[in-house]
């Protein structure tokens, strides 16, 4: 690449004409020719990059103190880890996929929103964010009232990123079914039912009957929250439904 | 005139390879099939859970159509539609080809300012893309993106308004500001802790809206920005998002700036007729050899010269500059004039003769002068 002084030679020499030049039929470059051929474009390109390096490095000074923030204060700028955090009582119709980050800030920060999981959901559970959520548009989400999970495993291998890892079936923690004991119809003798442990993918370890009583379905330990139960649940109020998993007790979620 | 035309054969000027002014109509090939795949492959999705469900009898009639479409076209590639059909899942965010993922290097650069934190599985995925990057420049742009799909056809209709009497759509802007907003766009993740620029980069907001659309429930907010887009495009800048705006354009041109794989203009067959600065999408100026780091190789340039004055070449900075083309009439003033002041005409045309002979390339002695 010439030099501006090189061009600038260039440009004299080409001001007087043939008169200097030893090869009589080189184009001089002069008045309109010149602005054509020569003017603007490595000139351009410099200033190109010299602005186009202060303004990143105007930008990314500008954004370092939001980055410092978020590093020494983690606490501060997302919510605390879900272990740690209070568990909500509250039925979840929102779940993220299994494999999922525990920290949904995590997660937020970690899916690039590209649908993949989605895509290969057989029974198309995975459904997205998309015109709601904030910051966590585009993201993958679960309501098993609408279509559950069915524990296929196909998700967590396709994700990219970390959003999803690849967890074993029964180490995934979706939640824990909870039943409400005031309404679901075997356990307030309205009948026979027991869909909710006729579909669960795990089993006897998951959910099961009440002993002596083949109709109470009970929830146990093993049960990761996939909320096929909750999809399947005739009863038109849903008195089955997943919450959050305390430290693993199933006593605590009994009503 | 005829001067020039004897010199021309005399000196052996470099013809570009035949097939490259054809490269454009392949590049038009390849963006269909991207774009299509991006229309088929949400079908396709739920053809596959039609048939996990085993209730062909049990579908809407609307579904079973899908269904008998579907089966039409792959039943004569796949025989267990349910598990092959994942060979090739995704968007061009990120996606599956055949067992290989493949990532956005845009989707890397905004999870790592989200996360604060390199997570090297995802990193890797982004590697084939950042390698071709490298060496073909900005190619995504011009040959896979879905968006420049429907941008280009934007253009189509912003030349017909044009050509109607509608004057819009001329605003030029500085191209640097995609850079900013590349920048600001990674200061933003990393301070919201959501990649921000998934719900700004035009080819991840089709790719899921085309899925959104077709599989989920319609629709969603991108689909809102994305035609914001094309009506900044239509209505103030041509090609605006991607020229000033886009933050993978940034990356992208960031990458390729020494790409190996660049179009040089060939200044001894150009004309100056400027065909080449009125086709190019992204407003660059390959008639004086303005190509910089912007070009995305799209060989518009290419098919479009009238005088094969359009070529690749492997190297990793643009020609210089190399001045007004020597078959326009720039040159041959300027040429008449210089004769004309060194000596009287005829002395000067055997000069020349006996000149050209023994040069190959005007360009570089006139950077040696």
């Amino acid at each position: 690449m010439a030099t501006a002084g090189e061009r600038a030679k260039g440009r004299g020499a080409g001001g007087n004409g043939g008169q200097q030049s030893p090869s009589a039929h080189r184009p001089p470059r002069s008045g309109v020719g010149d602005e054509v051929g020569h003017a603007g474009h490595p000139l351009y390109r410099r200033g190109l990059l010299k602005s186009g390096i202060s303004a990143l490095v105007l930008f990314l000074a500008a954004g370092m103190p939001y980055a410092i923030a978020r590093f020494l204060a983690p606490a501060a700028s997302r919510p605390a880890p879900r272990h740690n955090a209070k568990v909500s009582p509250r039925p979840r119709n929102r779940m993220r996929p299994p494999g999922a980050l525990a920290d949904d800030a995590a997660f937020i920060a970690a899916c690039i929103g590209c649908g993949l999981c989605g895509e290969v959901c057989p029974p198309r559970a995975i459904v997205f964010h998309a015109r709601e959520g904030g910051g966590a548009v585009n993201t993958p989400y679960i309501d098993p009232e609408a279509r559950a999970c069915t524990l296929c495993g196909k998700c967590m291998p396709v994700c990219p990123t970390e959003a999803l890892t690849v967890v074993p079936r029964e180490k995934i923690d979706m939640g824990l079914a909870q039943i409400d004991r005031t309404a679901c119809y075997p356990w307030v003798d309205r009948g026979i039912c027991g869909a909710c442990v006729s579909v669960c993918p795990l089993g006897e370890r998951a959910i099961g009957f009440k002993q002596w009583n083949q109709y109470k379905p009970l929830v146990r330990k093993g049960c990761v929250g996939c909320g096929l139960c909750v999809e399947v649940c005739p009863h038109p109020s849903k008195p089955i439904w997943i919450v959050d998993r305390s430290e693993g007790s199933v006593a605590k979620h009994s009503i | 005139m005829k001067e020039h035309a004897s010199t021309q054969a005399g000196t052996a000027v470099h013809k570009p390879f035949f097939l490259w002014r054809h490269l454009n109509k392949l590049r038009w090939v390849v963006l269909s099939l991207v774009f299509s795949m991006l229309v088929l492959l949400p079908m396709l999705h739920l053809y596959q859970t039609y048939v996990a469900a085993h209730a062909y009898d049990l579908l809407a009639p609307s579904e079973k159509r899908l269904y008998d479409a579907m089966e039409l076209l792959t039943s004569p590639f796949v025989s267990d539609p349910e598990k092959q059909l994942d060979a090739v899942k995704g968007t061009t965010w990120s996606g599956t080809l055949f067992g290989l993922k493949l990532s956005d290097p845009l989707a890397v650069v905004g999870q790592m300012a989200a996360g604060l934190t390199i997570y090297w599985p995802f990193l890797v995925t982004a590697l084939i893309p950042i390698g071709f990057t490298v060496v073909f420049g900005r190619f995504f742009c011009g040959w896979i993106c879905p968006a420049t799909f429907l941008y280009e056809l934007n253009s189509n209709i912003a030349g017909w308004l044009h050509w109607a009497g509608f004057r819009i759509g001329g605003r030029r802007f500085d191209k640097r500001i995609k850079y900013g907003v590349l920048a600001l766009g990674v200061v933003v993740s990393a301070a919201t802790g959501s990649i921000a620029f998934a719900a700004i980069y035009p080819p991840a907001i089709i790719g899921r809206e085309i899925y959104y659309a077709v599989a989920l429930s319609g629709f969603g907010a991108g689909a809102a920005f994305f035609a914001g887009t094309l009506l900044f495009d239509l209505l103030v800048a041509r090609r605006g998002f991607c020229r000033y705006l886009c933050p993978g354009g940034a990356l992208y041109s960031l990458l390729g700036r020494y790409r190996l794989v660049r179009i040089r203009r060939i200044v001894e067959s150009c004309n100056d007729c400027a065909k080449c600065n009125v086709v190019c999408e992204f407003g660059l100026d390959p008639l004086r050899d303005g190509f910089g780091q912007e070009c995305n190789n799209c060989t518009a340039c290419i098919a479009v010269c009238p005088t094969d004055a359009m070529t690749f070449v492997l190297r990793p900075t643009d020609v210089p500059p190399q001045g007004p083309g020597h078959l326009g009439r720039q040159y041959r003033r300027a040429m008449e004039k210089a004769a004309g002041e060194a000596a009287g005409r005829e002395r000067d045309r055997g000069a020349r003769a006996a000149g050209d002979g023994e040069s190959t390339s005007r360009p570089e002695r006139e950077e040696a002068a």
